[in-house]
């Protein structure tokens, strides 16, 4: 129809007025008004097609962006040393080529004039040494490592004879001063000196793929916040703290304060270099309790619903072992743990016998070194005669010195069914069986943790609750040993705890060297004024990282489930 | 003029009669999309007034009055002015190249001291009034001969090849498809029609040549977005998660993430459909386009009952025009066709293209209000008055 031609001289087609309106006329407007129809219908398709691509593209797309997820490609260089990463991937140590320059003084013209040059563009270099080493009879000396793009190319314009470049490695900690005592540092030739870098450097060296440490860095940086705010707070000398998994082992967060920076560890004294955390051994005071209590328990010599006497003091050699706040009656066993009765724990102890509490913190690992990642690991200090005098301070926590990671190891090992696992630095594969020994029932480790629940809703350590994440733990205040007594007012307070307890997942530890008391704690430096607080604080930021839930702790079945009857001989006190 | 067959003289010759012709229904449409062209605006900018909202009003207030007065003008004069409309848009267009000043690594813009403006967008208008202009001249008879296809088929390319050298592909896309259509609706033959469509596929490789290298990466980038996620196809990708993310109802106004925390690219000019998509989800964005049929719609509605060849084609060119501008940038944005630059209608922000709309849309209520118009073949050559 349209191929016809059309033949009539009509000017416009529409016109159906005209006389010539004939064939080929009427041909030419039927063309006219076909087309126009058909344009008409190619843009109710092409609307028609792209309002069905949106509904299409809005309702039942997937979302894309998870392709591009990964880490985006980067140049690689091969480093002499490899990377240290956290368990989540984030850089903590890596290597960056630097130049070091060096001269030949053979080949230096005019050592006087060099040395002038050199130290304009080097202000921190003097002169006398620059111009000293320049007129050295050797071949090869050192003028400044480590130089920065800026200052090579500074050097290089001078254009002075004799002077050459080495292209050298320099560790870089990106994080500073929040990992040192955990990643270490390396020296100026890139050997490692301290923590991983020293313990894995022959596995560091040539290393291509990164180390991965079971740290993760956000954990770490919320402990590490805490305790200085706390170490400030209470003008502490120094402070530790820990995050453990409580069932692999793994060390997610350690602190040490003072700390240092990693990237210049020669600027730091030896006291900011200690790691309280593992080489530190300390007499932990009450937190010892919860193996002193687990140990009775286990052992079946104290049972949840009998007690012992606690109206007078412990009076053996020279030696009176008294409460620090004195009930002066008879006590059941959870009142013992809840109070923090010291004569209670003794007498609990006594009837365990001191080959018993030796063979049980012999199983417990406190006896040895901890068996970690780093060479930086304290020897306990135990009594050596050990006898029953020993044996019923060690019951509270004096006598026998360990370091904090020991004692949030050995509680992981009380509240996570039984099982002490080796702590360790490294990230565990998901699918390793975790090897462990069992050393106490499950059973006992349950009344463990509504013993340690107690505590936080009832007895000392209340400042720890962290509402929701079913909270529980131990506080522990000692008395430092200065000069062969024991200070009163030099403490060593802290509070290791674990959440949730229905099924506890991490054990936090925080322990600060002789802070004192402010007015907001009313004077009291004690474990549950000081310490409880900053694991509280800490659990209530890192468990929405880990993905713990809050729950409602006032729930009938988790009432039911931390139910501790209190006294045997009628006094119930429900453990809310 | 002659009154035949019923058709009286429309009475629309004085003012208050044109008034009373113009479709105020349509006006009133206009101005909807105006408004939501200016919401837009305001949640890409943050939720800011000034500068581009404001601007964005006064380019709309400039141009509704131009629309107005386009509208009230005679179509006869339309006509008669055509081809020296087209001959000014060629020159501003040939000076684009000459003294013309770039964004984005393109040479589209000309100063003239306080505004600049963009000549590829007066060139739609005016290559539609030039062509509706040739062909209202032809007889039916001629327009099968070939010979009569040299002259439009110049019109058409050289503004083509002009606008394609600033580069600007999206334009030329719609210069080129919408002389097309009016070739088309003036009743070429069809085997030309096939011929040149054939010429053109042919030439399809050879034009590859020509090419800059970011309009190859982005063709190839829109047959496989996700080959360069970061790159060429990152448009497309994050445009596509922001309307995925909208669903039916949106994210709620100035709440879309990927247009808010600019995630997405040019949110206030090309990819601005996106965020309306991605703020009030498909609901939002089948209304805005339910707006856009209505206008084709009367588009349509308007160039069928025009009484004369020039209303007819001058109509349908611009409601090609108009919806080319949607189809395009619509299809775009959903990774239906290539990352072109084509502004979405009255909501985009960009004067020239607004104002030059606008004047479209003028036009085409011009050709409604004087549709009994009869108009010789030479019909310029005599206005009314």
């Amino acid at each position: 129809m349209m191929g016809r031609r059309p033949t009539a001289l009509h000017p416009n087609p529409w016109e159906n007025g005209g006389l010539r309106l004939e064939g080929a006329a009427k041909q030419a407007m039927e063309t006219g008004r076909n087309r126009l129809l058909i344009t008409g219908f190619l843009f109710a398709v092409g609307f028609l097609m792209v309002g069905l691509r949106l509904v299409e593209v809005s309702l039942f797309q997937e979302g894309t962006e998870s392709r591009l997820a990964g880490p985006p490609p980067t140049a690689t260089f091969q480093m002499e040393r490899g990377d240290i990463v956290d368990r989540n991937g984030v850089l903590l140590a890596t290597s960056l080529a630097t130049a070091s320059l060096y001269a030949d003084p053979a080949r230096v013209l005019d050592a006087k004039d060099a040395a002038r040059r050199l130290v304009q563009v080097l202000p921190e270099l003097s002169k006398a040494e620059v111009l000293a080493k320049l007129q050295a009879k050797r071949r090869f000396v050192w003028l400044r490592r480590n130089l920065t793009p800026r200052q090579q190319y500074a050097v290089n314009r001078l254009g002075i004879p004799g002077l050459y470049f080495r292209r050298e490695e320099r560790r870089v900690y990106p994080h500073g001063r929040l990992v040192a005592h955990l990643v270490g540092f390396t020296g100026v030739d890139n050997n490692g000196l301290a923590g991983i870098e020293r313990y894995f450097d022959d596995a560091l060296r040539g290393g291509t793929t990164p180390l991965t440490l079971s740290l993760d860095i956000r954990i770490q940086h919320i402990l590490h916040a805490e305790l200085s705010r706390a170490m400030t707070e209470y003008e502490a000398l120094g402070a530790a703290g820990l995050v453990l998994d409580a069932s692999t082992g793994e060390v997610l967060a350690m602190v040490s304060l003072p700390d240092f920076d990693p990237n210049q560890p020669g600027a730091a004294g030896d006291e900011a270099r200690f790691n309280r955390g593992t080489l530190g051994v300390y007499e932990m005071g009450s937190t010892f309790k919860i193996f002193t209590v687990a140990m009775a328990l286990d052992a079946g010599t104290a049972t949840l619903d009998n007690g012992y006497d606690a109206t007078e003091p412990i009076r053996i050699a020279r030696f009176t072992i008294r409460d620090f706040k004195p009930q002066r009656r008879w006590l059941s066993v959870p009142e013992i743990f809840m109070y923090s009765s010291n004569i209670g724990a003794a007498k609990m102890a006594l009837d365990v016998g001191t080959t018993g509490q030796q063979e049980f913190l012999e199983r417990l690992g406190f006896l040895r070194p901890a068996r970690i990642e780093l060479p930086e690991v304290g020897t306990p200090i135990a009594p050596s005669p050990w006898r029953e005098i020993n044996t019923m301070t060690i019951a509270f926590g004096y006598g026998l010195a360990i370091s904090p990671l020991q004692l949030a190891n050995g509680t992981a090992a009380i509240v996570n069914g039984g099982v002490l696992h080796r702590p360790t630095l490294l990230k565990r594969r998901p699918d390793e069986p975790v090897p462990g020994t069992q050393v106490i029932s499950p059973r006992t480790s349950e009344k463990m943790r509504r013993l340690l629940r107690l505590v936080v809703l009832e007895g000392t350590g209340k400042n720890a609750a962290a509402p929701g994440y079913l909270v529980g733990g131990k506080t522990g205040t000692a008395e430092k040993m200065g000069a062969g007594a024991y200070l009163e007012k030099a403490l060593l307070s802290s509070f290791v705890g674990a959440f949730p307890m229905t099924d506890p997942r991490y054990v936090v530890l925080a322990l600060l060297d002789e802070p004192h008391g402010n007015e907001r704690t009313f004077g009291y430096a004690t474990g549950g004024w000081v310490a409880a607080p900053v694991v509280g604080r800490v659990i209530e930021r890192i468990a929405p990282l880990v993905g713990v839930a809050p729950v409602d702790e006032d729930s009938p079945e988790l009432r039911e489930a931390f139910y501790v009857n209190l006294d045997a001989r009628g006094r119930n006190l429900a453990s809310f | 003029m002659r009154t035949v067959g019923g058709f009286v003289r429309p009475p629309g010759l004085s003012l208050a009669g044109k008034l009373w012709r113009l479709n105020w229904m349509f006006v009133l449409l206009i101005c909807l999309i105006g408004a939501i062209g200016f919401a837009m605006q305001y949640s890409v900018a943050k939720g800011v007034l000034e500068p581009w909202v404001m601007h964005q009003m006064t380019r709309f207030a400039i141009g509704f009055v131009v629309m107005l007065t386009v509208a009230l003008i005679d179509v006869r004069l339309w006509l008669r002015y055509a081809y020296p409309c087209y001959f000014a848009a060629l020159g501003l267009l040939a000076a684009v190249e000459l003294v013309g000043s770039g964004a984005m690594g393109a040479q589209r813009w000309i100063s003239f001291g306080y505004f600049s403006m963009q000549p590829s967008e007066l060139m739609k208008i005016a290559l539609v009034l030039s062509l509706a202009r040739y062909f209202h001249g032809v007889s039916p008879d001629d327009v099968g001969r070939p010979g009569y296809l040299i002259v439009p088929l110049a019109m058409v390319a050289v503004p083509v090849a002009l606008v394609l050298r600033q580069p600007d592909l999206g334009t030329a896309v719609v210069l080129a498809v919408a002389g097309g259509a009016i070739l088309f609706l003036a009743g070429l033959r069809l085997w030309m029609f096939a011929g040149v469509l054939v010429a053109g596929l042919a030439s399809i490789p050879v034009t590859w040549q020509f090419l800059h290298a970011y309009q190859k990466q982005r063709i190839m980038a829109f047959l496989n977005p996700e080959s360069d996620p970061l790159g060429a196809g990152y448009h497309i990708l994050q445009s596509q998660i922001a309307l995925g993310s909208g669903g039916v109802f949106g994210r709620g106004f100035m709440q879309g993430s990927q247009s808010q925390l600019d995630f997405l690219p040019e949110t206030q000019t090309d990819f601005i459909f996106t965020t309306l998509a991605e703020e009030l989800g498909i609901v939002g964005g089948l209304v805005l386009m339910g707006l856009y049929l209505l206008v084709l719609i009367y588009g349509f509605m308007v160039s069928f009952s025009s009484h004369n060849q020039f209303g007819r084609l001058v109509g349908m060119g611009v409601t090609t025009i108009f919806f080319l501008h949607v189809f395009i940038n619509i299809a775009m944005v959903m990774g239906l066709i290539p990352v072109v630059g084509v502004p979405l209608p009255l909501i985009s922000y960009g004067g020239t293209a607004m104002v030059a709309l606008l004047f479209g849309l003028g036009l085409l209520m011009s050709v409604d209000i004087h549709r009994g118009v009869r108009i010789g073949r030479r019909g310029a050559a005599k206005p009314p008055w």
